[in-house]
């Protein structure tokens, strides 16, 4: 399960992204915070994930888009997500 | 490459579709020579073909103008078509026809083109609506309806997209000297302030100012290009 990223792994991931589309205090985002806490509105949300899609060669569906509201939603998601991929081609 | 595409560090293309004829291809025409590479679609010809009102259509065409031209860094939304008829005798497929092609149809090339703006910080869209789209016109409710969605569409896309550096505008041309319009443009000429129909390079001299640099604040604006006929 090399790729699945770890707790840590993934919320680095998150605060790269999110620094890439030049989020405010991105670097030092916390699992618990919210999107609303980091300014981050619907279409920077679309843009992260699209970039963790990439990134993690996953599709997050839009109905699960929905469930995740914290940065620490997000990166449990991915790793769901990886863990799903890796386990469908194991 | 124009100045802006380039200043981006973003190599990319203007796509205008129904870019063939009439108003499409003047606004082809005055956007290459204003530095973009276009790719003109069409249904059944032009460098890349689909019916944009099928939304799988518009998805491989994207992809291949994609791999020919490079991302859509312009969109122009022109396709067209027209089956007038009073609304009490409108066949339903003369309706959704209407508002396929020349609503959804915006829609479905917007949303792939969006993808590549947000990616470049910098698009322009515009949407060739018309003069009756604010007013009305007996005879054409399905276009009317289709040309009006067009105007909230338009308003839309520009408040979701404002603060990426993509403009979303639209132009609303009077009576152009076109095929399409070739069977109604006599009987309107009289109702024209100006007293005489618009050419197409009137139409596209009004997107190339909206795809431009210096209308990087206009966004969600409405370009009548019509003689006065909607004033």
């Amino acid at each position: 399960m090399a790729n699945v990223p770890s707790d840590q792994e993934a919320l680095d991931a998150i605060r790269e992204e999110l620094a890439n589309i030049k989020v405010p205090g991105a670097e030092q985002a916390t699992a618990d915070q919210t999107w609303a806490d980091l300014d981050v509105d619907s279409l920077d949300l679309v843009e992260v994930v699209k970039a963790l899609e990439d990134r993690y060669d996953v599709q997050i569906a839009d109905g699960r888009l929905k469930s995740i509201a914290t940065v620490g939603d997000a990166a449990g998601l991915v790793q769901e997500l990886t863990r799903e991929k890796e386990g469908a081609t194991a | 490459m124009p100045d802006t595409a380039r200043k981006n560090g973003h190599d990319g293309c203007a796509l205008v579709t129904g870019g063939t004829r009439g108003i499409g291809a003047a606004i082809a025409e005055r956007l290459e020579a204003d530095g973009w590479q276009v790719a003109r679609l069409s249904r059944t010809s032009g460098d890349v073909q689909a019916d944009v009102g099928d939304a799988k259509q518009v998805k491989a065409a994207f992809e291949e103008v994609h791999e020919r031209f490079g991302p859509v860094l312009v969109l122009v939304n022109n396709a067209g078509v027209r089956h007038d008829g009073l609304a009490i005798r409108m066949p339903e497929e003369e309706w959704q026809e209407v508002v396929d092609t020349n609503l959804t149809g915006a829609f479905n090339c917007t949303r792939s083109a969006l993808n590549d703006m947000l990616g470049a910080r910098w698009g322009r869209i515009v949407n060739v609506s018309s003069v009756v789209a604010e007013r009305a016109n007996a005879g054409q409710a399905n276009y009317v309806a289709a040309k009006a969605g067009l105007l909230g569409f338009t308003r839309t896309v520009a408040r979701e997209m404002a603060k990426r550096g993509v403009t979303c505008n639209a132009v609303t041309p009077g009576v152009i000297e076109t095929d399409m319009t070739a069977d109604l443009a006599d009987g309107l000429v009289t109702a024209v302030p100006a007293g005489r129909v618009g050419r197409p390079d009137e139409v596209a001299a009004a997107v190339a100012f909206l795809v431009s640099e210096e209308a990087a604040y206009v966004n969600g604006a409405t370009l009548a290009v019509d003689g006065a006929l909607g004033a």
